[in-house]
């Protein structure tokens, strides 16, 4: 087995989950380690506080109420709403944070965007590889060890020991379901809650659009891949409620 | 049920060699089985809780390293799954996983005996590639802070923690 460098390993709860963080150190001193850390953490946490729809105070729970306009709210709100237009158009509208019951929820995206934002930190840090798992929802840079590409396994959608399939990882990963959380997916189409798949994973370059696009797939299954597929880069993995499975592009998977 | 789900996760990491791993109880078997080192523990058997069985084809005394062509086999403690129990059947020729079985599969209704009918097949595969891959992470639907706490990613952040 091959071993290459020790990753050091970090685990923040946020956002209702955990961030897993798997690093390279490389050079970097210690204390340079840290620091680059706590702020990747303190962006996740900021970016938690803005977002969070579960928060009546939040900055996102006030524009959703219209008790807020855009100009008065943190840059980043403005930022994340251009990220869920790009995204509801890319999905060909199975991801729509307009259509939710609520009002604007941005969650089927935001995750995936902090994650972006928490691995750029480290990178800018000096860091010479890292993953950031958002409680199943992850981006890399770099590689893990020479010679070595990261690798994630996708959960089986009913096993939640057992792996669906292991998939080498150059950017961004994500993957949408209803096995954690019961039937939260809403079909935009019709507010309501809707899942034709059992599982749905997204790769692409950015996991802000992977995020968006899993959901898209979660909720419209096979109808929603060729948004996945016209999307540069991305690619899409599918496992459908009766157990039967499908991609999408170009999607390597460790065959052992 | 949450042991044995936990001897299940050892078990479908590493082709289910890990449930020949575990002989301890506290020891996390994921770490164990994710660095493919298992099979070298395998002399070590497991009889879990109440319904665990092993046998072993070679040599198998307690805590020797499995010789290389050496056949063992053992099966798990009957878990539920979500929809019913299964109880699943594991080979091991060496360092290698060579068969996964299902022995004991009992679910409650004709659309979940359908479902796993399907599903237990695909699971075969599944499991085997995974054995033999080493993994940094795992995606999935968003898990809760708490569901964290069982997940493969938490054994995962577990194994590399300095």
């Amino acid at each position: 087995m091959s071993s290459g460098p020790a990753l050091l390993t970090h685990a923040e709860p946020a956002m209702g989950t955990v961030f897993s963080f798997a690093l390279v150190p490389g050079p970097l001193p210690d204390a340079d380690l840290r620091s680059a850390i706590s702020a990747a953490c303190a962006c996740l946490h900021e970016a938690d506080a803005t977002f969070s729809t579960w928060d009546p105070g939040s900055p996102v729970s006030r524009y959703r109420r219209g008790e807020a306009e855009l100009a008065g709210l943190p840059a980043e709100v403005a930022e994340v709403l251009v990220d869920c237009q790009a995204a509801r158009q890319a999905s060909g509208g199975w991801f729509d944070p307009w259509a939710m019951p609520g009002g604007f929820d941005p969650t089927g995206l935001v995750k995936g965007w902090a994650v972006d934002r928490a691995l750029a930190i480290l990178r800018r840090a000096g860091l010479p590889a890292a993953m950031i798992n958002g409680g199943g929802d992850l981006a890399v840079f770099g590689r893990p060890g020479p010679g070595q590409h990261w690798r994630a396994g996708i959960r089986h959608p009913w096993r939640a020991d057992a792996l669906a399939g292991v998939v080498e990882v150059t950017a961004a990963m994500a993957t949408s379901g209803s096995y954690e959380r019961g039937p939260h997916l809403i079909d935009p189409a019709t507010g309501e809650p809707a899942c034709r798949a059992a599982s749905a994973t997204v790769t692409g370059p950015r996991l802000a659009l992977a995020d968006a696009l899993a959901t898209a797939v979660a909720v419209g299954g096979d109808g929603a891949l060729a948004a996945v597929t016209a999307a540069p880069g991305y690619a899409a993995y599918l496992i459908r409620p009766d157990g039967s499975e499908t991609t999408a592009g170009p999607i390597s998977f460790v065959t052992g | 049920m949450k042991r044995a789900s936990w001897y299940l996760t050892a078990g479908a990491v590493a082709g289910f060699a890990g449930v020949l791993a575990l002989s301890s109880r506290t020891s996390p078997a994921v770490p164990v089985a994710l660095k493919g080192t298992s099979p070298a523990r395998a002399g070590q058997q497991h009889h879990g809780s109440g319904s665990g069985s092993s046998t072993a084809g070679g040599n198998s005394s307690g805590g020797q390293p499995a010789a290389a062509g050496q056949v063992q086999s053992a099966t798990g403690p009957v878990t539920p799954y979500g929809y019913g129990e299964l109880d699943v059947r594991v080979t091991i020729s060496g360092n290698r996983v060579t068969n996964v079985t299902v022995p004991v599969l009992r679910t409650a209704e004709p659309y979940s005996q359908q479902l796993a009918a399907q599903v237990i097949p695909m699971l075969k595969s599944e499991v085997l590639a995974a054995g033999s891959a080493q993994i940094n992470g795992v995606s999935g639907a968003t898990y809760t802070s708490q569901a964290y706490a069982t997940s493969l990613q938490a054994a995962l952040d577990k194994l590399h923690r300095k």
